[in-house]
């Protein structure tokens, strides 16, 4: 039994935090926009001690109002300030219990648990201040199969198996990280930004001081390189920071993946709730023959996303051998079918068309002429690696999927965890006899959907029909002479 | 070769899609007016503009009240049983869906306005990843489906 209890108090610093988190740009708009520049500073701190001091009382009254206990196999939270609300999980909903500490937990010795279902309302369901006693306790409770208890505590420390990422492949994947597109976004807007806090006038006076005879050319191409190292500095460390003292530990019938330097994460998932694997083989990565793994996961996706990260970086060579010790089902696969060659085409086509969004603002903007016109070649290399990477195969029970974007991606998953699976053709492709397959599993609150390309259209309806039960249907397509790809 | 689902929606679907058709047509002509009275008071956007605009609501109206419900009747089809729900639709793209009746989470029949005044209703299949609706079917039928879905899926209860 587990009586009504309240948060640690801490819970009401979290709240407020949480709310100017939540709405960090409209603040940032009323203090920097709305100040309008002049110097009314006085007025200034009187707002914002004043806000201080009303989201303050917001988060005691919050933390006054919350309450979370079991009650018959099934997890009650009541909460609300203004609109009550109460939550109600069964136990066996539960799809991923989440511990995790920021910093402010982490100075009281506090975790923040949170409970994710299949539903939306997964959101809600966060108990944001507990000690760890009760959060361990909280999840043996939530996790005890019905009448049969848990393994005891023994079990808690000594998992069958543990997974680390060593110091040397985090500095790998921080350096490689595909986050340098995220940050590069940021870094270039608080650039642009820059002329709006020193004014255009000294810019130019203090750039013609320093270079006094270089061409407007130069100058951009000196401002792209010193926003692209800025990034990658940022992007290091925000890769560094995240998945710092990464560990998979694997548990008789779950895995538990903690990370992070200062906010450690922690990540209770169940086997029986993983719903597909992914492999992503991104474009700075895949030479160097290193991959990251990606997990979804009914209930759980990364802040925003929808996949977990299962395992940030991995030598290829090792991926068969890890699937193999933590999620045995998905192991053993190969691939039976690829595009014809007459899709070679609609990939090469489909890949310029979309490279000339980018080329043609580009020739029209920057004074670089007709080079852009360069990247061309690239589109059409990527559309051949396009047709060269896509591939499928399908077995009695396991489906694996192989695409690129720009990054490759390999997905496995169960003829049991399919939500939908769909085949589309538009004219162009119905007259080639090629259609795109798709397939959908759960993740996060949302669906995830992977789709393989021209194909052709005979196989995809046949695939379309393997998570049938008519076994008649369960025909699994194969090329006249199936080509033997190695699954990774 | 598994053959294409059976049902088709009901030929009253064309007359509900036309009437939203129109209304939309309506709004369309109803933003042109304003664009063009605008520019005549001289203080709107460039001409050009509004017959850009113009010739789009044009397009959009004719297509949204003549081709597009009788194309898009046509290829709708559906088919229900025990197992899973079949779906084929599209106007351009033609898609097939196959819902396997155990992922299903819930159904339910929905009904606007302009629904109402033919009798038809639509019906949401939602699974723990999407949501697909078959747009307008008879009341009767969408009961029927509806309650037949559920039926199947709960025979065939199982976790995501």
């Amino acid at each position: 039994m587990f009586e009504s209890r309240r948060q640690h108090p801490v819970a009401a610093i979290t709240k407020v935090l949480e709310i100017i988190r939540g709405n960090f740009i409209t603040i940032l708009l009323i203090l920097f926009v709305g100040g309008g520049g002049d110097s009314e500073t006085l007025i200034n701190v009187t707002w914002i001690l004043g806000t201080i001091v009303v989201l303050l009382v917001w988060g005691i009254l919050s933390w006054l109002r919350f309450s979370y206990r079991i009650e018959e196999d099934q997890l009650v939270i009541e909460q609300g300030v203004l609109m009550r609300q109460k939550l109600y999980i069964s136990k066996d909903r539960i799809q991923v219990i989440d511990i995790t500490s920021g910093i402010v937990q982490r100075l009281f010795g506090l975790v923040e648990v949170q409970v994710k279902t299949a539903g939306s309302s997964s959101k809600e369901a966060k108990i944001s201040a507990v000690t760890q006693e009760v959060a361990k306790e909280l999840r043996e409770k939530l996790r005890k199969e019905n009448g049969k208890p848990v393994a005891e505590e023994e079990d808690e420390e000594q998992p069958t198996k543990v997974y680390r990422l060593g110091a040397k492949d985090l500095v790998i994947a921080a350096s490689t990280s595909g986050r340098l597109g995220v940050a590069l976004s940021i870094v270039g807007t608080v650039f642009s930004q820059v002329d709006q806090v020193v004014s255009e006038e000294q810019m130019v006076r203090y750039l013609e001081s320093v270079i006094p005879t270089t061409a407007s050319t130069t100058l951009i191409v000196s401002s792209i390189i010193f926003i692209l190292v800025v990034s990658w500095i940022l992007s290091f460390l925000g890769t560094v920071i995240t998945y710092g003292n990464f560990a998979v530990r694997l548990k008789e019938d779950e895995l538990i993946i903690s990370h992070g330097i200062f906010e450690r994460k922690q990540l209770t998932i169940p086997y029986n709730r993983v719903q597909a694997i992914q492999v992503k083989e991104e474009l700075m990565r895949q030479p160097l023959g290193y991959v990251t793994l990606k997990l979804d996961s009914a209930g759980y996706g990364d802040e925003g996303g929808k996949s977990v990260t299962l395992f940030p970086l991995l030598p290829r060579k090792k991926v068969t051998e890890f699937i193999e010790s933590v999620l045995p089902e998905y192991a053993e696969q190969s691939y039976t079918l690829r595009p014809p060659q007459k899709s070679l085409r609609r990939y090469i086509f489909r890949s310029v068309l979309t490279s000339l969004l980018i080329i043609v603002p580009l020739w029209l903007l920057l004074p670089f002429g007709y080079y852009p016109m360069g990247l061309v070649l690239l589109a059409v290399l990527l559309g051949y690696m396009q047709y060269k990477d896509a591939a499928i195969g399908a077995n009695e029970n396991t489906m694996i999927l192989r695409y690129r974007l720009l990054s490759r991606n390999t997905v496995i998953l169960k003829r049991y965890r399919v939500q939908t699976v769909s085949t589309s053709a538009n004219p162009f492709q119905n007259r080639r006899q090629l259609a795109d397959f798709t397939v959908t599993v759960a993740s996060g609150s949302e669906g995830h959907q992977f789709t393989v390309r021209d194909l052709d259209a005979d196989q995809v309806h046949q695939l379309w029909q393997w998570p049938s039960v008519h076994t008649d249907s369960r025909a699994i397509p194969k090329e006249e002479t199936p080509a033997t790809l190695p699954a990774f | 070769m598994r053959s294409e689902p059976e049902h088709r929606l009901p030929e009253t679907a064309i007359k509900a899609w036309r009437l939203s058709g129109i209304i939309w047509a309506v709004v369309l002509w109803f933003i042109t007016a304003i664009l063009v009275l605008l520019t005549l008071q001289g203080g709107g956007p460039p001409w050009w503009t509004d017959a850009l605009v113009g010739v789009l609501a044009l397009t959009i109206s004719i297509l949204a009240t003549t081709v597009m419900p009788s194309l898009r009747w046509k290829r709708w089809r559906y088919q229900i049983d025990e197992h899973e729900v079949d779906l084929r639709r599209g106007i351009f793209i033609i898609q097939r869906t196959l819902i396997p009746v155990k992922r299903v989470q819930h159904v339910d029949t929905r009904q606007g306005p302009i629904l109402r005044k033919y009798g038809l209703s639509s019906v949401a299949i939602t699974t723990a990843a999407t949501t697909h609706e078959i747009p307008a079917l008879d009341d009767e039928t969408a009961d029927e489906v509806r309650n037949q879905i559920s039926n199947f899926a709960r025979l065939a209860e199982e976790d995501v």
